[in-house]
């Protein structure tokens, strides 16, 4: 095979980095994001493969099944970049970019789960709504903000990292302590969580209620009833469950008069 | 109120434009989180001019499904079309803006459309297995042209979703709000009180997710936090929250978290 000298510039990471924001666009559950992840390394292959055939082949090889977070999938693209410059360049022909995909996968895919939808997410909603709950109307962008200053950062970070490490992720580890940042975020969400109930009185007028009770009953209750509420959850009652039995429940207050 | 009148056509038509472009978000591009209950729903209030109903609506919806998460082959519950659709009912079907019995009610309403989105996503998910033999050309190879096509191409389904059900769910949710208006006052003050009550479901929500204890320790420091700075100290909201916060931070410094 003839070896293309071609290398990998900045301006070709930063067009995986754009791409990698419609990796998901034509999600299945059958290859799941392996067509997105093919179109955003077109700009790459196109560069490594001016053989029509070889980037036809090479194109067709990143179609396969592949599914991970799609915020972490940059870090998987990075390396990807790697090993197929690798491969182009003759450097290192070896490297089974498709075992490299698998290998990657599932565990980072556990753990972008795990950071972004379980506790960044969560934190972002939790300051958002505990601001809205006081009747401010930029609650939205304050969540807009907390969330994608982190997300698209890491985003494109994740592709310089992914693309200079080769999919290391003992590297990626020691360099982001997701595990601990997570563990902060959920802990950060649980006080506000909490203080939400707590600061119940002091909710914007659409949340108030025109029950008669003294403030530290009232936030008595609110904390009594939150408690009652995860009890149930965690006895398997879904929320819309518990939806229909709150709207129930203010039925029968109303009309015994006490709302 | 007249249901459907011209008028009220054209904003259901805007409404599930909204829902479709906002709904691309939600998977098929970026996930900046527009699509997100706390800013779908301010948005759609905002365009459609009530809003008090998208912040209501959006910062309920916020808490409960946020960590309905889309691990794996999982799809969790539309948020974002029923933040949207929910939203639309509420500016749409109100009398006046911010009218809050009828916020409750179309929250209400929400339970309904859950299924409906969840199951719209299914078949559409199903239909997009075709795309990626359709990206291959007759000699069985992808060529740039068409992987680029049929995976762009996707995103036009993921709109239509969005768009078609909020197209379906907007009107049915307005028929059913011309009902409820001719309902007794206890039926809408259970509302209001509705309304009142499910950020605590939210809560709950977020609280049973996020820690393995019911009576968690942070929880209850952050309640205690709130509670004494608004009640004890008359301290401003937003100041109890960053007191909240600074108390979590300085129990995670405490316990090595």
């Amino acid at each position: 095979m003839a070896h293309n000298a071609a290398v990998i510039r900045t301006m070709d990471l930063l067009g995986v980095f754009w791409r990698s924001f419609f990796i998901q666009a034509s999600w299945s559950y059958d290859r799941m994001q392996s067509l997105g992840f093919a179109f955003a390394l077109i700009p790459v292959l196109r560069r490594l493969y001016p053989d029509r055939e070889l980037f036809t082949e090479r194109l067709a090889v990143h179609m396969e099944y592949f599914n991970t977070q799609p915020y972490i999938a940059s870090f998987v693209l990075g390396a990807a970049v790697k090993a197929e410059e690798d491969r182009a360049s003759g450097r290192n022909a070896a490297t089974d970019v498709v075992e490299l995909k698998k290998t990657l996968m599932a565990p980072l895919g556990a753990l972008g789960d795990s950071f972004f939808w379980g506790s960044l997410k969560p934190f972002a909603a939790s300051a958002a709504v505990a601001v809205l709950l006081t009747g401010a109307w930029w609650a939205p962008l304050l969540f807009l903000v907390l969330y994608n200053i982190v997300h698209v950062g890491l985003r494109l970070s994740l592709v310089f990292v992914g693309y200079a490490t080769a999919g290391d992720v003992v590297a990626l580890m020691s360099r982001y302590r997701f595990t601990k940042l997570a563990r902060r975020y959920k802990v950060l969400s649980l006080a506000i969580i909490g203080c939400i109930v707590g600061t119940v009185t002091a909710w914007g007028p659409e949340f108030r209620t025109d029950l008669s009770v003294s403030a530290p009953l009232l936030a008595a209750a609110g904390l009594a009833l939150t408690l009652i509420l995860i009890t149930l959850l965690r006895a398997g009652a879904s929320p819309v469950k518990l939806m229909i039995g709150l709207a129930a429940a203010c039925l029968i207050l109303a009309w015994g008069g006490f709302a | 109120m007249t249901p459907f009148d011209t008028h009220t056509i054209t904003q259901v038509f805007v409404a599930a434009l909204i829902g479709g472009i906002i709904g691309l978000d939600r998977t098929a591009l970026g996930q900046f989180m527009i699509s997100q209950p706390v800013v779908a729903g301010p948005l759609t209030g905002w365009l459609l001019g009530d809003v008090t109903a998208g912040l209501v609506i959006g910062g309920t919806l916020e808490l409960i499904w946020v960590l309905d998460m889309p691990i794996g082959t999982f799809v969790p519950a539309d948020s974002t079309v029923t933040a949207v659709a929910a939203t639309a009912i509420a500016s749409l079907g109100s009398t006046t803006p911010g009218q809050l019995p009828v916020i409750g009610f179309c929250l209400l309403l929400t339970v309904a459309m859950v299924p409906v989105t969840m199951f719209a996503d299914h078949l559409m998910r199903q239909r997009n297995a075709r795309i990626p033999e359709l990206a291959m050309t007759s000699s069985g190879q992808p060529t740039e042209a068409s992987v680029t096509f049929w995976h762009l191409g996707g995103m036009v389904v993921f709109f239509l979703k969005a768009f078609l059900l909020c197209l379906v769910l907007v009107p049915a949710g307005l028929a059913l709000v011309s009902g409820f208006l001719a309902l007794p006052d206890a039926v809408h003050r259970a509302m209001s009180l509705f309304v009142a009550l499910l950020p605590l479901l939210g809560a709950a929500s977020v609280a049973r997710k996020l820690s393995m204890k019911t009576l968690d320790r942070t929880l209850l420091v952050g309640f205690v936090i709130g509670a004494v700075s608004v009640q004890l100290f008359q301290a401003p909201e937003l100041v109890a929250i960053m007191l909240a916060a600074g108390g979590g931070w300085m129990g995670m410094r405490f316990h090595g978290a």
